[in-house]
């Protein structure tokens, strides 16, 4: 997209975004929205007194006018009551920045979006419901489609000689601890070391996270392994984005099942 | 400020090419269809320039058919050699990295009732040889491969698959767009039947492009006229334009190695300086086998049309590989191919440089990157 074809206060917004950040504290209430694996991310944290939004802030994972939207949403926001923040339309965030491109629209219903998903989140706080927990399926007890014909052709359920795997695109199912740990090895051979686990991120350690960071494994959270694809030996995996719904392929050399 | 990172995008016209252009304005506008000696004239030209283009890839002057452009000439190898030979097979071979307009081309073919392979990459984007042999058929009648990624510079085994199709019977295609002027081209030492150029790649004017056809293959014509360039495209030759790439294939021809010499020092400095100076920064592409003129990176945590921005405010220009900077909202194809997940497409930033790059300007970008990526971080929910 053309910076040219944003509007100035939608320039303005990017280059200067009112609000960043994240607020901390107990009665802080919190939205996401979006997916970076698919496009941009929001996400926003209120604090809400006598029913009114009186502080609120983002973050965002996307293009120029995901920032700018996300900005310009926190400020109409800011100082209203919940139900008028939730009247707020991706209409009227496009047309407070005087426009948007036509297909960036998508941008601005993103961040109208998070902001609901964000007094949702309060107001289920405040009836002091939990959100349902989802059920992580045991990874063993499925057979994947294409895992028998691939077995041993990048296919593995054991990894004994990692630097056979040496500059190999690796994909390992997350099976607790041994995978985890098999996971940072593996990094040491390769640059490409992907750890996919039902699991949200939220639910992970953080510590576990930060480890597995630094060791340049990428984490794929809530994500199933649904086929594996090659014609004489693996060449990509599908997966499925169980929080968005979704399935897309990825591109890889070897499967640690 | 103006620094203009981005000739993989376009390229200025080199002023000597120009004035090498002006005089068939006005002065020589002949057609060189034409009997009369105004015409005899712009046949000379025609003839001339035909020859000095062939001599950048060593091939004879009537091997060489003037087109519109790249995409053209990709158009013309694909669907031409496929509908003109397709009584020997219906079977194509493409890779997953090829330019658009290979990629659009296969899926109209396959339309059209052909068969379309896509060979993967590895993760620096490189075509294997074995990938290739294990997708041939009976069936199979072309094999196009680029002679380099457009997007991360990564080369491809050119000559090796060359052989691999003259050994089984294949004709090969490679867009070279992406390498010409930057790599010396041969298609007497590699065994290639039909080669795409671009006139602006080599600093020449918009608008004309270049099939390279071996002797002996045989194209069915997509645009029918008056029977130009032997038939196989028609319409009256873009004598300025032709002019002008022949003058550019000659700067090219006497100036290629010192300027990739020059070019892949400022490449050198670009991805050490990059790597060093941010974190969980990476380069994408082949570490050696790769473009003189071509940095691709990615960096965790941020969006690309975010990072053009935030530099174009800078007064640089750059591309990136992100979905929310094309028209489809698609990330780069060939990033997906290397195997990289859409957040990290999202991230990257390609710097091509080009003949008139100055260090001030690898300078500039090294400087003001690290700050506009510290930037877009803290706002990004993921980082």
């Amino acid at each position: 997209m053309k910076s040219t074809s944003y509007s100035k206060k939608v320039l303005d917004h990017f280059r200067n975004p009112r609000n960043v950040g994240t607020l901390i504290g107990k009665d802080i209430a919190k939205g996401t929205v979006g997916n970076p694996v698919c496009g941009d991310l929001m996400e926003f944290t209120l604090k809400v007194k006598n029913n009114r939004i009186q502080d609120i802030k983002f973050k965002t994972f996307g293009c120029g006018s995901a920032v700018a939207t996300a900005s310009m949403v926190t400020e109409l926001a800011k100082g209203k009551t919940l139900d008028e923040a939730l009247k707020i339309t991706r209409q009227d965030v496009a047309d407070e920045l005087d426009g948007l491109p036509p297909v960036k629209m998508h941008c601005s219903n993103l961040a109208a979006d998070a902001l609901k998903a964000a007094i949702k989140n309060y107001k289920e706080k405040q009836k002091k419901k939990h959100s349902e927990k989802k059920e992580v399926k045991d990874p063993l007890k499925k057979e994947i489609p294409g895992e028998k014909e691939f077995l041993g052709k990048g296919v593995y359920h054991k990894v004994i000689e990692p630097s056979l795997l040496k500059e190999k695109r690796i994909l390992i199912q997350d099976k607790g601890k041994e995978s985890r740990e098999l996971a940072e090895t593996l990094a040491r051979y390769s640059p490409r070391v992907v750890l996919l686990t039902q699991e949200k991120s939220k639910n992970v350690a953080a510590n576990l996270k930060a480890k597995l960071k630094q060791s340049n494994v990428k984490i794929l959270f809530e994500s199933e392994l649904v086929g594996i694809l090659g014609l004489n030996e693996v060449e990509k995996v599908k997966i499925h984005d169980l929080d968005e719904d979704n399935t897309y392929e990825l591109f890889v050399d070897a499967v640690v099942i | 400020m103006n620094v203009y990172l981005d000739y993989q995008s376009s390229k200025p016209v080199d002023p000597r090419v120009i004035k090498a252009m002006n005089p068939y304005f006005n002065e020589l506008y002949g057609n060189p269809s034409s009997l009369h000696s105004v015409g005899d004239e712009a046949t000379e030209a025609l003839d001339k320039s035909r020859s000095k283009i062939s001599g950048l890839i060593q091939a004879e002057p009537d091997e060489i058919i003037f087109t519109s452009g790249a995409t053209e000439s990709n158009n013309l190898a694909l669907i031409g050699y496929a509908l003109k030979n397709k009584s020997q097979g219906k079977h194509i071979i493409i890779s997953e990295t090829e330019h658009i307009s290979i990629h659009n081309t296969a899926k109209f073919l396959m339309k059209s009732g052909f068969e379309v392979s896509k060979v993967p990459v590895d993760h620096y984007g490189q075509v294997h040889l074995n990938k290739i042999r294990e997708r041939l058929t009976d069936n199979t009648l072309l094999v196009s491969i680029g002679y380099a990624s457009n997007e991360v510079g990564t080369i491809q085994p050119i000559k090796e698959i060359g052989r691999l199709c003259r050994k089984k019977k294949i004709a090969f295609h490679t867009d070279a767009v992406a390498a010409e002027g930057l790599l010396a081209l041969d298609v007497q030492k590699d065994p290639i039947d039909l080669m795409t150029l671009s006139s602006n790649d080599i600093y020449g004017p918009k608008g004309l492009g270049v099939l390279y056809v071996r002797k002996g293959i045989r194209l069915m014509p997509q645009i029918i006229g008056g029977g130009q360039e032997n038939g196989i495209r028609s319409g009256t030759e873009n004598l300025p334009a032709i002019a002008g790439m022949a003058r550019a294939a000659e700067i090219v021809m006497l100036e290629r190695e010192q300027e990739a010499k020059k070019l892949q020092s400022f490449r050198d400095t670009l991805i050490k300086e990059i790597l060093k100076n941010i974190p969980r920064s990476y380069l994408n592409g082949h570490p050696e086998n790769r473009l003189p003129n071509n940095a691709h990176f990615r960096f965790d945590g941020i969006e690309g049309e975010s990072l053009l921005l935030s530099l174009n405010d800078k007064g640089i220009s750059v591309s990136t590989g992100s979905a929310c900077s094309s028209k489809t909202l698609e990330p780069s194809h060939t990033l997906i191919a290397m195997g990289l997940l859409h957040e990290e497409a999202h991230g990257s930033l390609e710097l091509t440089v080009g003949r008139f790059t100055e260090k001030s300007d690898i300078e500039s970008v090294i400087k003001a990157l690290p700050e506009v990526v510290d930037r877009l971080r803290k706002l990004s929910p993921i980082y």
